[in-house]
């Protein structure tokens, strides 16, 4: 593969292997894995049960630990922070409907994120279905992704919205694990637990979604635009 | 340290060790095609925090906060149920699957019951008769079906040896209410009180009535 074109003003912050260990991930080591420290364990466990006792504090406790995070990822998936606030509020009531078959399988976190990304998929569905109509005459290739809304200027917006066009274009699992890893920090085996895959599974899809979005990303090299005329 | 090449790349990319990634950066330092393919792999990772944007909603929580509040105040209705769901998913699996066992025998015992308990004919309106009248019914029918049967050993030497097609068709039509007045009599003995089947019945009779006083006037 040739060079990851894009005139990428960020290629200066490529990191060195010591940066890789110590990947930007904000929220790493709040959500509970295998590895997780007892503390953090007891601490989930504890908010699991309070958010079944029906403490709407406990919730807010939920909340501030993980909102952030549940709002980013929900407003990757579904392209609005209107959709996404919608989705995290479901996800918040879904949790308390159904909190008595939490079964503590999988950290009390994980589980919260499972539903999130299942309810951001249902909205997915049924705005889809609500707008096909529009959206086919929108856009004619019938593309009906989402259209990523414009966000606090952040870094450098081209980089995001060419990022946001590829993401759209990945399958499913793809897009989140790419989402769930890259953008959100969480470890391989908390991933599987939320999408119900194997820990294998979880790094050949993103191998697989990183692959595919240097495709995407990627301009056209000199020597096939030569070899093309 | 380990030797890696440029095949190992991709199996590194998709789950190397740290130790790997060292051997690959190492092999890099002198492969121009790996240093590039490492730099643009990293590149996409690094690119993935354009998609953070934690920027909070003041207005979000206090709204979650209210329909939180707001759904548990209408599930207030069902929260003896829940309670009862909470209580089953702290029992451990043994008791549950006995439960669960419980439920499914009482369900087939109730399914077997409701299949094997007597058929009756839905109640018509008007049509169920009293225990009293039921009494005169059953005395009425009786001598009336004594009148009749005296009737029946007058007109039986006639029907006995038919000398014409007439007296033969007679016996064929009262050997077929015969037959129907048994089937009647069977089923208002399953159902005594069903003043519609009387009335079949009632009219069977009639119309054994007027055949036996036809055959004895064609002999007059």
């Amino acid at each position: 593969m040739g060079n990851m074109g894009l005139a990428l003003a960020w290629e200066a912050r490529i990191p060195t292997l010591a940066q890789r260990e110590r990947r930007l991930e904000p929220y790493r080591g709040q959500v509970a894995a295998p590895d997780r420290g007892a503390e953090t364990q007891t601490e989930d466990a504890a908010l699991a049960a309070a958010c079944l006792s029906g403490d709407l504090r406990a919730y807010e406790r939920l909340y501030s630990l993980h909102g952030a995070r549940m709002k980013n990822l929900a407003r990757n998936i579904l392209g609005s922070a209107t959709d996404a606030e919608d989705a995290v509020q479901e996800t918040f009531l879904k949790v308390q409907r159904s909190i008595a078959s939490f079964r503590g399988q999988s950290s009390f976190a994980t589980w919260t994120f499972r539903i999130l990304v299942n309810t951001c998929y249902d909205a997915r569905r049924s705005r889809l279905r609500k707008k096909e109509v529009a959206a086919e005459e929108e856009q004619p290739h019938g593309d009906l992704a989402p259209r990523p809304e414009p966000r606090a200027a952040v870094g450098h917006p081209s980089l995001r919205l060419a990022l946001e066009r590829a993401l759209a274009k990945l399958t499913r699992h793809q897009r989140d694990v790419f989402l769930l890893y890259e953008v959100e920090g969480f470890r391989h085996a908390e991933i599987s637990e939320m999408l119900e895959i194997t820990e294998t599974a979880s790094k050949n899809t993103l191998f697989q979604a990183k692959k595919n979005l240097r495709q995407m990303l990627e301009p056209p090299r000199a020597s096939d635009a030569a070899g093309a005329r | 340290m380990m030797n890696v090449m440029c095949k190992d790349r991709d199996r590194l990319f998709e789950d190397g060790s740290a130790v790997e990634w060292a051997a690959l950066e190492e092999h890099a330092a002198t492969c121009a095609t790996c240093t590039e393919e490492i730099r643009a792999w990293k590149a996409l990772s690094v690119a993935a925090a354009e998609l953070r944007d934690y920027t909070d909603n003041p207005a979000l929580w206090p709204r979650i906060h209210q329909a939180l509040a707001e759904q548990a105040a209408t599930a207030g209705g069902w929260r003896v149920g829940w309670r009862w769901r909470s209580l089953f998913a702290t029992l451990s699996v043994s008791w549950q699957t006995a439960a669960a066992t419980a439920f499914v025998v009482l369900l087939m015992v109730s399914g077997i019951w409701i299949l094997r308990r007597p058929v009756t004919p839905p109640p018509q309106q008007g049509s169920l008769l009293k225990s009293r009248a039921l009494v005169d019914v059953e005395h009425a029918e009786s001598a009336y079906v004594q009148a009749i049967d005296k009737l029946a050993v007058d007109v039986k030497p006639h029907l006995e040896n038919p000398a014409t097609p007439l007296m033969a068709n007679y016996r064929e039509k009262l050997m077929v209410l015969d037959s129907a007045i048994d089937d009647l009599r069977a089923q208002t003995g399953q159902n005594p009180s069903n003043a519609h089947l009387r009335y079949q019945l009632l009219a069977m009779y009639q119309e054994k009535q007027r055949t036996l006083e036809e055959i004895l006037e064609e002999k007059r």
